[in-house]
This record gives C-alpha cells, sequence and structure tokens, in this order.
C-alpha cells in the first residue's frame, strides 16, 4: 500500500549499523540477530498472523467504515424498521434555554410566591451555574406575563405565545422534559447527539445514516441559521451540532446561510459554463476514485458524493430559494418577516419547502433564549419573532397535506429557573439555567395531539409526573420516523454506539397516536 | 357400635380434637379480633406480609399433592403413607399463610370485599384442612369411608375459591378474562369487563385517570378509594360506593367534583384544575344510563368519533422485481423504496428528483409495480387526468400526493376502486368541488387535501387572538 499523499511522516528509520555509536554496540546488536532471536520472532509473527484470521478481515483495519459508493446505508441497514407514520422532521432548536416559567408551565400560585425564598427542600442538591451560585438568596419571581386557555383543549398558554397558542390544539406539549447538563455546550450537545461530549453524530446524521434521502438533488440534513438580534444574549452554536460524528462526513447537516446567497460559491463563476464544470467534476471523480482504490478510505467516497451534490445543488437552491412563486396567503400566514432572509419566519418557509423537496431532516436554530437577566424586554423581542412563524409552519404544514408525514418538533436544551438570578423588581427579573424540568413541544406525524404530557411541582422546578429524559425525547423522535433507537446502531471503538446511548431509553408511549 | 366409631377412643385423641375445636373457633372469630380498619399499621407488619403471596404457593402446592398421592397410593400404597406428612405440612403451611396474610391486610390497611372474601376463604380452607388431618386416620383404618374424601373435595374447592380471590387482589379482577377470546367470553357470559369500544373506556376512564388516578390509583389509595379500573371504581372507598348506577344524585363521585371549589370535600383536590363541564356531564350522562362497562354510546351525548386508521395490508410477494428495484435506486430519476423493512409494507414511488420530467408515460412504466405501491409521491409531477388510468390499477395505494399538478380532477371517478386510500393530496391542482365530489363516497378516504384549489378556497390566514398581541 502506497503511503497517503498527505502523510509527510515519510523519513525512512536509519539502520542500526549506520548510526554514529561505538563499534562495540554494533557488534553486541549483530550477535542479538541469533537464531533464538529469530524462532522467538517467527512465533509471534504466526501468532499474529493467526489471529488475525481468527477476528476476520476487519479486525487490524481500524474502524473507519461505511457503505461503499452509491449504496444507500438505508437499503443495507434494513430501515426503516417498522412503517413510519412521519417520513421526515423539522426541528425548531430554541438554543439558549426558553423559560418554561414564562411560556408553558402555568402556576397561578406562584403570584402568592413574590420574593419568598424557595424552599431548599425543593431545590434539593441541584448544582448550580457559577452565575447563581454565589447568590445569598433564590426568591421567587412568578411571571411578569397571564395565561390564558386555548382551543378546546383548555390549555393554558402564555400571553407571549397568542399564535402558538391558537394551535395549542394541535401540539404535544411536554411539560417534564429533562436534561442532566446545565451549561450550554454540554446541554446542547446532549439534545442533538445524545452525549454531553464532542464526536458523536447528530439527531440528523443518524437520520441521514440511517434512512436516506427521498431527493437527491439536496442534503438529506439541511441546517437554516436564524440571524442574530441583537437584543439578546446569543449562545454560539458551532458546526460540532450538527456533525456526523464519526459516522461518514455525508451524513453531516448542510447549512444554508442565513444572509447572502444561501449557499456560497454556488453560482459557476464567469466563463464556466455546466459542462465545463460536469468534465472538471468527472476528472477530480476519477482521481479520488483511484484514490479510494489505493486507499480505502470512506471519507474518500464522502468526498465524491458531496462534490456530485454540489453540482446538483446549482439548480436545485436556485429553485428552492425562489420564493417569487408562493401565493399571497403563504406572506399573509408567516408574515412580513418571512420576506426578509435569515429571519425565523423565512427559516420556517424555508422549512416547508425543504418538506415539500424531500428533505429528511431539516433543523433550524434559533439563538438567544438565553435571559440571566431583562427577562421582561428580551422575551417579548423573541416569543415575536418566534411565535407566529412555529404558528405559521404547522398550519401550513397542516393546510397542506404534510403535517400527516412530517414530525415537527420545538425545544431547546433546558429551561430556566423559577427564582430570579440577580435582583428582583416587581417589574423584572433574570432567570438561570435549569436542567430538572423544561416544556417542548411536538406534533405532526406520528404523534398524539391536544394533550400536555408531564407535570411539575408547583414552582416548575421538579418533574412530578411522566418525567421524559433527553434519551426517551430522542428515542420517541426516531420512533416516529419508523426507527427502533436500539437498533439503529453503528460499531465505532468497539462498541455499537447509537444516539440514545448506553443508557436505556425508552420510546414515550403516551406522546404517540 | 355407631357411636363407638365417632367417640374419640383416648384421652389424647380427645385433647386434640378439643385444641382443633378451639383453634377453629379462634380462627371463625379473627376477623372480629383484628378488624381491618382501613389504616396502615406498623411497617414490619407489612414487610412480613409482603411475604404473604410468596408463602402461600407453598400449602395450595402440598394440598393439590394430597389427592394425587391419596388415588396413586392405590397402587402404590408407601404413597398413601406420604399422604399424610403431606396433609399435615400443608395444614401446617396454611396456618402461616394465614397469619402472614393478616399481617398483609392489617399492617397495609388493605380493606374490601376481595379482600373480606379471600381472608373468610382463607380460614375456611385452614379449618378444612385440619378437619381432613383429623379425619384421615379413620379413613386409612377404614373404619368411615367417605368423610375424609368429602372433606377433602370441599376444602380444594375452598382452596380454588380462595385463591381466585387472592389472584384478584393482586392481578386485578379482569386478568384472567382480559385476553380470553371475544367467543369464549361471549359464551361464559364474562362481557363485564370494561370493552375496549366502551363509552367508559373511552371517555370515562381517561378523565379519571388524568385527574384522579394520583391520588386513587395503585400508587396512592386515598380514602381506600381507587379509580384505576372499572371494578375498583363501582367497589367504591372506606365511606361505600362512590357511584349509583342510575342515581347520578347519589353518586359521591359526581357530588364531590361539583361542589364549588373553595369547599374542603371539593375534587380534584390540592388546587388541581376542576374537571371541565363537559367532562362533568359526561360522567353524569354515563352514571344516569347505568354506568354500564359496555355502553358504546349514550342517548343525548354526542361524541366527535375518532375512527381507527385502516391497518396496514400486507401487497404480495415482489422479491422478482428486486433487481429493477434496486437498479433503479443507483441512478437519478424515479425510486422505488420500501415503506420500512418488511416486503409486505408495499413501496414508496419517489419521483422528486426528476419531477419535471416525469409524466403519464413514465407513470404507465411503473404499471408491473402497481399492486405493491403504497405511497405515490407525485407532487408538481407532469402527471395529467390521464394518469388516473394507471393510478386505477395501484390496488394497494394508501397515499396519492398530486399537489402542484395539472391534474384538474377530471377522472378522479376512477380510483373509486382503490379500497385502501386513506389520502389524497391535491393541494395547488385545479381541481374543483364538482370534481373532488366523487372521492367522498370512497370509505377509508379520511384525509383530502383540497388547499389553494377552485374546490375550496384559502381559509382565513390569522387565528382569533391575534388581538392579544
Amino acid at each position: 500500500m502506497k503511503q497517503h499523499p498527505l502523510c509527510t511522516d515519510t523519513e525512512q528509520a536509519s539502520h542500526v549499523m549506520d548510526l554514529a555509536i561505538p563499534a562495540q554496540m554494533k557488534r553486541e546488536w549483530a550477535e542479538l540477530q541469533t537464531r533464538r532471536h529469530f524462532l522467538g520472532r517467527t512465533g509471534k509473527v504466526l501468532g499474529w498472523a493467526a489471529m488475525a484470521s481468527l477476528l476476520g478481515g476487519r479486525a487490524l483495519k481500524g474502524d473507519a467504515h461505511g457503505p461503499a459508493y452509491g449504496q444507500p446505508g438505508a437499503d443495507q441497514l434494513k430501515l426503516p424498521h417498522f412503517a413510519p407514520k412521519a417520513k421526515r422532521a423539522i426541528y425548531l432548536f430554541m438554543s439558549g434555554g426558553p423559560s418554561q416559567v414564562d411560556l408553558w408551565d402555568y402556576k397561578p400560585n406562584l403570584a402568592a410566591l413574590y420574593d419568598k425564598d424557595i424552599p431548599d427542600s425543593v431545590r434539593g442538591a441541584q448544582q448550580l451555574t457559577g452565575m447563581t451560585a454565589g447568590q445569598a438568596r433564590f426568591p421567587i419571581a412568578p411571571s411578569h406575563w397571564t395565561f390564558k386557555r386555548y382551543g378546546e383543549t383548555g390549555t393554558f398558554v402564555s400571553d407571549l405565545l397568542p399564535f402558538t397558542g391558537s394551535i395549542a390544539d394541535q401540539l404535544a406539549i411536554i411539560k417534564s422534559t429533562n436534561t442532566e447538563a446545565i451549561n450550554h455546550e454540554p446541554a446542547i450537545m446532549l439534545m442533538n447527539t445524545g452525549n454531553m461530549n464532542a464526536g458523536k453524530p447528530c439527531l440528523g446524521s443518524w437520520l441521514a445514516y440511517g434512512l436516506g434521502s427521498m431527493n437527491d438533488n439536496l442534503p438529506t440534513f439541511m441546517v437554516l441559521q436564524t440571524k442574530l438580534n441583537t437584543h439578546e444574549n446569543n449562545q454560539p452554536v458551532s458546526s460540532r451540532l450538527w456533525s456526523s460524528g464519526f459516522l461518514s462526513s455525508e451524513y453531516a447537516g448542510v447549512g444554508l446561510r442565513a444572509a447572502g446567497d444561501p449557499v456560497l460559491y454556488l453560482t459557476d463563476p464567469d466563463g464556466v459554463d455546466r459542462e465545463v464544470r460536469r468534465n472538471m467534476l468527472d476528472a477530480v471523480n476519477e482521481i479520488n476514485r483511484q484514490t479510494y482504490q489505493e486507499l480505502g478510505d470512506p471519507e474518500t467516497n464522502a468526498r465524491i458524493s458531496q462534490y456530485e451534490m454540489a453540482y446538483r445543488m446549482q439548480t436545485s437552491v436556485p429553485e428552492l430559494a425562489d420564493l417569487s412563486k408562493e401565493p399571497k396567503s403563504t406572506w399573509d400566514l408567516y408574515g412580513p418577516d418571512a420576506k426578509e432572509p435569515g429571519t425565523f419566519a423565512y427559516n420556517c418557509l424555508m422549512a416547508r419547502r425543504l418538506a415539500e423537496r424531500g428533505v429528511r431532516f431539516t433543523q433550524i436554530y434559533k439563538r438567544g433564549w438565553d435571559m440571566h437577566d431583562n427577562v421582561t424586554v428580551t422575551l417579548p423581542i423573541i416569543c415575536g419573532e418566534v411565535d407566529r412563524a412555529c404558528y405559521a409552519l404547522v398550519t401550513d404544514l397542516k393546510q397542506r397535506g404534510l403535517l400527516d408525514d412530517t414530525l415537527v418538533v420545538w425545544a431547546g436544551e433546558f429551561g430556566r429557573t423559577v427564582y430570579s438570578q440577580g435582583g428582583l423588581t416587581p417589574d423584572n427579573y433574570g432567570r438561570d439555567h435549569h436542567p430538572r424540568c423544561y416544556t417542548t413541544w411536538m406534533t405532526g406525524g406520528g404523534v398524539r395531539t391536544g394533550i400536555t404530557y408531564g407535570e411539575t411541582d408547583e414552582y416548575s422546578y421538579n418533574v412530578v409526573k411522566d418525567p421524559v429524559t433527553v434519551r426517551d425525547f430522542n428515542a420517541t423522535i426516531l420512533h416516529c420516523l419508523g426507527i427502533d433507537h436500539n437498533k439503529l446502531t453503528y460499531n465505532f471503538q468497539g462498541l455499537d454506539q447509537k444516539l440514545t446511548g448506553p443508557t436505556p431509553a425508552s420510546v414515550v408511549q403516551g406522546l404517540l397516536a | 357400635m355407631f357411636a363407638d366409631r365417632w367417640l374419640p377412643k383416648s384421652k389424647l385423641t380427645r385433647m386434640t380434637w378439643m385444641a382443633a375445636l378451639a383453634l377453629s373457633l379462634l380462627l371463625m372469630l379473627l376477623p372480629w379480633i383484628v378488624r381491618l380498619d382501613g389504616k396502615p399499621h406498623a411497617d414490619w407488619q407489612q414487610f412480613l406480609g409482603r411475604f404473604h403471596p410468596l408463602a402461600v404457593h407453598l400449602p395450595i402446592g402440598l394440598l393439590l399433592l394430597v389427592p394425587l398421592l391419596e388415588l396413586a397410593g392405590a397402587l402404590r400404597p408407601a404413597l398413601r403413607e406420604a399422604a399424610g406428612f403431606v396433609l399435615g405440612l400443608a395444614f401446617a403451611g396454611c396456618l402461616g399463610s394465614l397469619a402472614l396474610g393478616f399481617l398483609l391486610a392489617y399492617g397495609g390497611g388493605s380493606v374490601g370485599t376481595v379482600v373480606s372474601r379471600h381472608m373468610a376463604g382463607g380460614i375456611v380452607l385452614t379449618i378444612g384442612a385440619m378437619l381432613c388431618l383429623l379425619a384421615r386416620p379413620w379413613w386409612a383404618q377404614k373404619a368411615v369411608a367417605h368423610v375424609y374424601p368429602a372433606l377433602l373435595i370441599c376444602t380444594l374447592l375452598a382452596m380454588f375459591w380462595t385463591t381466585h380471590q387472592g389472584g384478584t387482589l393482586t392481578h386485578g379482577s379482569n386478568y384472567l378474562t382480559q385476553y380470553m377470546p371475544d367467543g369464549l367470553k361471549r359464551w361464559s357470559g364474562l362481557e363485564q369487563t370494561p370493552a375496549a369500544g366502551s363509552f367508559y373506556a373511552k371517555h370515562i376512564n381517561p378523565i379519571l385517570d388524568s385527574n384522579c388516578v394520583a391520588c386513587h390509583g395503585e400508587g396512592k389509595v386515598k380514602g381506600g378509594l381507587r379509580l384505576d379500573s372499572y371494578a375498583l371504581l363501582m367497589r367504591g372507598g372506606q365511606d361505600g360506593p362512590v357511584i349509583v348506577a342510575g342515581q347520578p344524585e347519589k353518586s359521591v363521585l359526581l357530588t364531590r367534583v361539583t361542589l364549588p371549589p373553595d369547599q374542603k370535600h371539593f375534587m380534584p383536590a390540592e388546587g388541581k384544575p376542576p374537571l371541565k363541564a363537559e367532562e362533568i356531564a359526561w360522567i353524569q350522562a354515563w352514571i344516569q344510563q347505568g354506568a354500564s362497562p359496555t355502553a358504546t354510546t349514550l342517548t343525548g351525548i354526542a361524541m366527535r368519533e375518532e375512527t381507527a386508521e385502516l391497518p396496514l395490508q400486507p401487497v404480495g410477494d415482489y422479491s422478482a422485481l428486486m433487481a429493477e428495484i434496486r437498479q433503479m435506486d443507483q441512478g437519478q430519476g424515479p425510486k422505488l423504496k420500501q415503506l420500512s423493512s418488511k416486503p409486505e409494507d408495499g413501496l414508496i414511488l419517489f419521483t422528486v428528483d426528476s419531477s419535471a420530467s416525469f409524466g403519464d408515460a413514465q407513470l404507465a412504466q411503473f404499471q408491473k409495480f402497481a399492486p405493491y405501491i403504497v405511497d405515490a409521491e407525485l407532487g408538481r409531477t407532469a402527471v395529467t387526468n390521464a394518469s388516473f388510468d394507471t393510478l386505477k390499477q395501484f390496488t394497494h395505494l394508501r397515499a396519492l400526493h398530486l399537489e402542484g399538478t395539472e391534474i384538474t380532477g377530471e377522472g378522479l371517478a376512477k380510483l373509486a376502486p382503490l379500497s385502501q386510500l386513506t389520502y389524497i393530496n391535491l393541494s395547488g391542482t385545479q381541481v374543483t368541488a364538482g370534481a373532488v365530489a366523487p372521492l367522498s363516497a370512497m370509505k377509508n378516504l379520511r384525509h383530502i387535501y383540497l388547499y389553494n384549489t377552485p374546490a375550496q378556497p384559502p381559509p382565513a390566514a390569522q387565528p382569533a387572538t391575534k388581538s392579544a398581541l
């Protein structure tokens, strides 16, 4: 096997006899090469050879493997495991940790407890972040907003979310989601990849790997970033969150940019036409195929298919991003924000268009929910950006008949504390990270709608009924898409790795239609 | 002569009989000596008591062994000798289990008719075993022929009855019959278990489940009342039944949920949200009309019926076509993919890669796959009304996507034979109300999407709550 072109460690180790060492040592070395030495080494070599053949072909080749070029993973993996209710999913990721206390988890009794300390018995041994660990008091900050009943189910939703409230009957609201992490990066990694440490594939990559593509002209997994709003505390999100980890990089999420061209360098430069581009790609692919023949690195195949995908996206993405044919009713539904690329409303509209075009998994990141202070000023701003768009997306999918086989998920990485971080005044307060309970919702294919699942205590601090861990949450999402979370595995580092990790997880039956 | 046989012969035997009589009396008075008051008592009692369900199986097994040994003893006398010993052990086991059972009931605060019956059964059974033990020597000596066999049979019958009561306590009253074939259930007259489609199962039980069972369920049994099954609901709590069939005004359950919410006895307690007016109306009507576990409809209560989705019908064997399906998968263009790993779930036809060039002619090429396709994704393709001639052969089709196509709806009636079609999407086409009318005759076709078509004007875009912002 030839040296890899990128491998710089090509120097030959010099022989003992050429080294500048005393002649006596060289003689000793030569004498060591005895018959006994030879026989001993030969025995070991034979042993290793026997072991290699016993362990089978893959034993000494490392873990990097993937489906051969052009072989969709789904076909090999025998997926979906059972007939799915949803073919695709849209995940609205509320990065930063939305406040369940102010949006969903209605606790009218807290008003009477304004500025009283939350009982230690409720708080228990909960670890605190560095931001509130030094606080002398933990004064209860009741929500600044009132809640109203919505729909036939009479679900209470905050006045901050009137649009989403109006579709409460169509949602499965989960009040008992809970996580183990208390800081953004580990929590957001846990939600997306099932592990707090980087390096594992995210939900979208698992889906792309497991279910394969429905449209070869667009990526199977797409990520839409929402433009920053400078009023908010924007925790960064990074491509780690849509990384394919140890899976082939074909399954990583492909991002559309929030401003300017959705994909950079997508248009051919002047003087390069489609045919020239095609010829160039054919040549590059041929070279890559030769490299694959020689080195057998599956990432080479990933590279070939990514070049091909980019070529096809040169026509499919402009068509996708062309909103001129959207009827007036679309703009009436999503609101004026949707005309401006990069807004959450625009991304929701794009998510619907991606769903129509057979994209398996679309994840929209909306940052800015991390409100450690000034909640009463910033929360209405971000709710204003998100509320109508969520309503519009669900309504639009429903009226177009897409909600039957599309799963929609709304979730952040954790919730927020019922007590105030920093000063509590009648008009304002802050809220720290809270992992023990937070509210998420799902709707669409496979989900039992018009329900509220799980209950929290009267402080919105602990789950008292039907807890849903991040593992259970992800197992349920996979279930809706026809996947048994225990069976979608990938052997890496000696483990059958899976999204839900080694700790047992269960599909939340109460959430299923 | 007769008296001779019956009178105890020695002082020892007389003593034994006196002791037996005293023990029987004591056992019979036990329920009055140790009254079950429905309150939990010492933990150690519960700790020991919980071994009762384990310990009972020993005397049960031994008692069952006795008649077998006696019968087998006719052939091998040694076995009959063993029967006496086994019977003695069984009696000792009965006494032990009885004691543990009492600890369980008293310590754990269990009350109720089934508990009482189970307890009475246990006492009768123990006394029966003792009498058998005393009567057996006569029989063995062939002095009195029939008393022992009769006693043994009675004891065994008592045992079956008692163990059944015990099983009911542990597993619930419908444990045995839950999965009984329907025919057998009807034949045996056991239809009392709530049927899955009954009003109780579909509407009453879910209300109780989400509002009451947290405190009146398996985990917590406030006031001795459990509402997590029909039998328990009808049994009531420590103050008696809570449902009086036909008499809502006498049913405590209904009274308690309709009190003013600030009253002490109002349910659900502890500030939990009150039942909705609609739910109260259902409960009232259900009690009024007999609190039946099986009735599926109530007069005066109209429910939005959710009909179950048509289950997947297996398609035929298409393994001969697999090579072709795989070949399609390799290249660009339309593809057939399995709905799931089970081939019999059928195929999905995806055309989105090449939607602009996929027309009626291309669709016609899929004719040989027609009976295996369950989902045809033809949205935004170039198919026209002529496609219905091909599509009508897709006998197992469940979902048909035609959104954004040139379909005008003429010929939609040709789809009528597709008995499994549950979903059709005609959004963004030019279909008219008249053209889609034939679809309403298709029984399983429940999801018809006509958004943005002349058949359905676009709905109001804003929710009613817009003014709240």
